[in-house]
């Protein structure tokens, strides 16, 4: 009886909802770019599910050249999809990152929060569990989306594996990269807290990762040798995989650079090689079979990086007021 | 052992009670040794000049600012403790509200981070201001404002208001109502206010409480109708020039010599006996006398001063 009382007037006060308290705060004020995020998640994934199937009428219509042809068949739409499933990590560690925190403590809203009944650090977890589920549901969607396209089709798609346009966007990289820039967006804001300040140095920040990543890129798995006569052509297994470096060597393996014995005659030429006893290439690679294991290698340190950037954002909060 | 057993007594006797409390920032202390308490059920003016160390003290009370050093607790238990966050509401001085919420949606984030959320009189206080519920609260002038900034506060139903300077940003009309709705509503729920504010005749209206800071220290505690009988402004003669001797037994908080005419304020120790004129201050001049006079001992009434004993014992 009394029970049936209380629920009534409660359910008068504050209707029941299927979202309440530090969630419903969170999804109310971060509404339109949450929305945003998920409109532009479900346009772009289209946009791939249509890139995809135009090649596929493309390749129907030529007999399928898929093995071999080497001709790219990609075309602008490609290389802009490239560019923007690139840019996603550093648009969302700006627009969504940034501003995160910085925005409520430059506005005072964080103080309204907090003067509540809820502590900062639950209101930071709520925020940042939203801000990263998104980030982490959108990026997942289209790096799983541009993977099932570009996996196929790899071989007419013209850009080589370990360049960012592939490395970065498929698998588990773009969620990882796009986790870490936010994570570090947010830091930086609640270090600034102002949010234009914020901004201006996530992106610079995110910039100057983007650029380091690109070194690191190659160093994650370790490189492979392979050894064949001078006079023989590449082995087919290799066709796909990123050459390091290249080197000519003797029969007891010791190495001279690609452009050793590159003379005017031919003559001249052999008679370098014999007397340094070449006889074969030397190829350093990095194999297609070894991507997978490298992108995973990749996305475990951003992580790594997101949680010590989360778990510093979240204990601070515990002593010092935002 | 003592000290526990009254301010953790039954109903929590001390709104607020802080001990040797003290901020240290980069550049120095901004409020330090502050020891005092506030009963429950008063309505306490803050007072000081700009950097006294209010907003400090305020920042520490709604778990703001973390204490250097020191101790303060709200009906007994410690700030750190987050059992404290239900029992106070915080007006700051800007009253910050998100700006693309509707006054209704500004109500509902109440009622979802608030265990005791009181929709009705929350709801109450906004109709009474005819605040339109569906308006963004970025649209509303700066009295509708401070009004759901008001409805937000008393809608977590709190046993203690902590108020920056609310009323500092707003027209003599929207001031008069909003301080007759805080005092209607306090008085009503028996909620302990205490507030900071410049506005000396506002508090003499509102306030029977006083805590007055200056330079980051305590210069005043206590019931507003004890604080001022213990003082006197006294007038009289010069001698060579300066204070008379027989009046240097009390405590001057203030003097001024107008050629041969001195007027002092005086902390009495004893009957003021000599060939002056005594009058009993304003609460006006009492506390200009103390502001412009950091350096005179502090006066704690009565109940307003922790206990040595027990500040030893804690």
């Amino acid at each position: 009886m009394s029970t049936t009382s209380t629920d009534a007037s409660t359910g008068r006060a504050t209707p029941r909802r299927m979202v309440r308290g530090l969630n419903w705060l969170v999804l109310r004020q971060h509404r339109a770019a949450l929305l945003c995020l998920l409109g532009l998640t479900l346009l772009v994934s289209l946009w791939i599910v249509y890139q995809r199937a135009q090649l596929i009428d493309l390749l129907d219509a030529a007999g399928r050249p898929e093995e071999g042809a080497g001709q790219p068949v990609t075309g602008r739409q490609y290389s802009l999809l490239t560019m923007l499933l690139g840019a996603l990590p550093v648009v969302l560690a700006v627009f969504l990152g940034a501003p995160l925190v910085a925005a409520d403590t430059e506005q005072g809203t964080a103080q309204l929060v907090t003067t509540q009944s809820v502590t900062r650090r639950r209101w930071l977890v709520a925020k940042l569990g939203w801000c990263f589920g998104a980030t982490l549901l959108a990026c997942a969607v289209l790096s799983a989306l541009f993977t099932w396209w570009w996996r196929p089709y790899r071989s007419v798609l013209s850009i080589s594996w370990l360049d960012a346009e592939v490395f970065d966007n498929t698998g588990p990289v773009l969620p990882a990269l796009a986790l870490f820039l936010t994570a570090a967006g947010v830091t930086i804001g609640v270090l600034l807290r102002r949010v234009l300040a914020s901004m201006v140095v996530t992106f610079v920040f995110a910039v100057a990762v983007e650029t380091a990543w690109s070194m690191i890129r190659q160093n994650l798995a370790p490189t492979r040798m392979v050894t064949y006569p001078l006079d023989s052509e590449l082995p087919a297994r290799l066709s796909e995989s990123y050459e390091v470096e290249r080197w000519v060597g003797t029969a007891d393996g010791k190495l001279y650079g690609w452009g050793s014995c590159v003379e005017a005659t031919e003559k001249a030429q052999e008679a370098c090689l014999a007397q340094k006893g070449i006889v074969d290439n030397v190829i350093e690679y990095l194999g297609q079979d070894q991507m997978a294991a490298m992108q995973w290698t990749g996305a475990g340190i951003l992580l790594a990086g997101t949680a010590a950037l989360t778990a510093f954002v979240v204990l601070r909060s515990a002593r010092r007021p935002l | 052992m003592t000290g526990k057993s009254t301010s953790t007594g039954p109903g929590g006797t001390w709104a607020l009670e802080a001990r040797g409390l003290g901020r240290r920032y980069r550049r120095g202390w901004a409020l330090r040794d502050c020891s005092f308490r506030l009963p429950a059920g008063r309505i306490c003016g803050l007072v000081g000049p700009n950097g006294a160390g209010k907003s400090t003290l305020l920042g520490m009370a709604t778990r703001q600012v973390e204490p250097t050093e020191g101790e303060l607790r709200l009906f007994g238990v410690p700030v750190s403790d987050r059992e404290v966050m239900p029992r106070f509401a915080f007006l700051g001085q800007d009253k910050p509200l998100f700006k693309r919420f509707t006054v209704a949606e500004t109500l509902r984030m109440g009622a979802e981070l608030n265990p005791d959320w009181d929709m009705a009189a929350a709801e109450r206080i906004v109709r009474a201001g005819n605040v339109p519920p569906h308006a963004a609260v970025g649209t509303l002038s700066g009295g509708q404002r401070t009004r759901v900034a008001f409805a937000l506060a008393f809608g977590k139903r709190p046993d203690l208001l902590l108020l920056d300077e609310p009323m500092s940003d707003l027209d003599p009309l929207a001031r008069h109502e909003m301080s007759t709705l805080l005092m209607a509503e306090a008085v009503e729920r028996g909620t302990t206010v205490m507030m900071s504010s410049h506005m000396l005749t506002e508090l003499e209206d509102m306030c029977d409480y006083l805590l007055v800071l200056a330079e980051g220290r305590v210069r005043m505690a206590g019931d507003a109708d004890a604080l001022v009988p213990a003082h006197a402004l006294v007038t009289g003669v010069t001698q060579d020039g300066s204070l008379p001797a027989a009046l240097t037994r009390h405590t001057v908080i203030e003097s001024r010599v107008h050629g041969r005419q001195f007027q002092a304020m005086v902390r009495p120790q004893g009957p003021l006996t000599g060939d002056w004129r005594v009058s009993e201050p304003s609460l006006e001049e009492v506390l200009l006398a103390h502001l412009r006079s950091p350096d005179a001992p502090a006066l704690y009434t009565p109940g307003a001063a922790v206990d040595p004993q027990e500040a030893r014992t804690v």
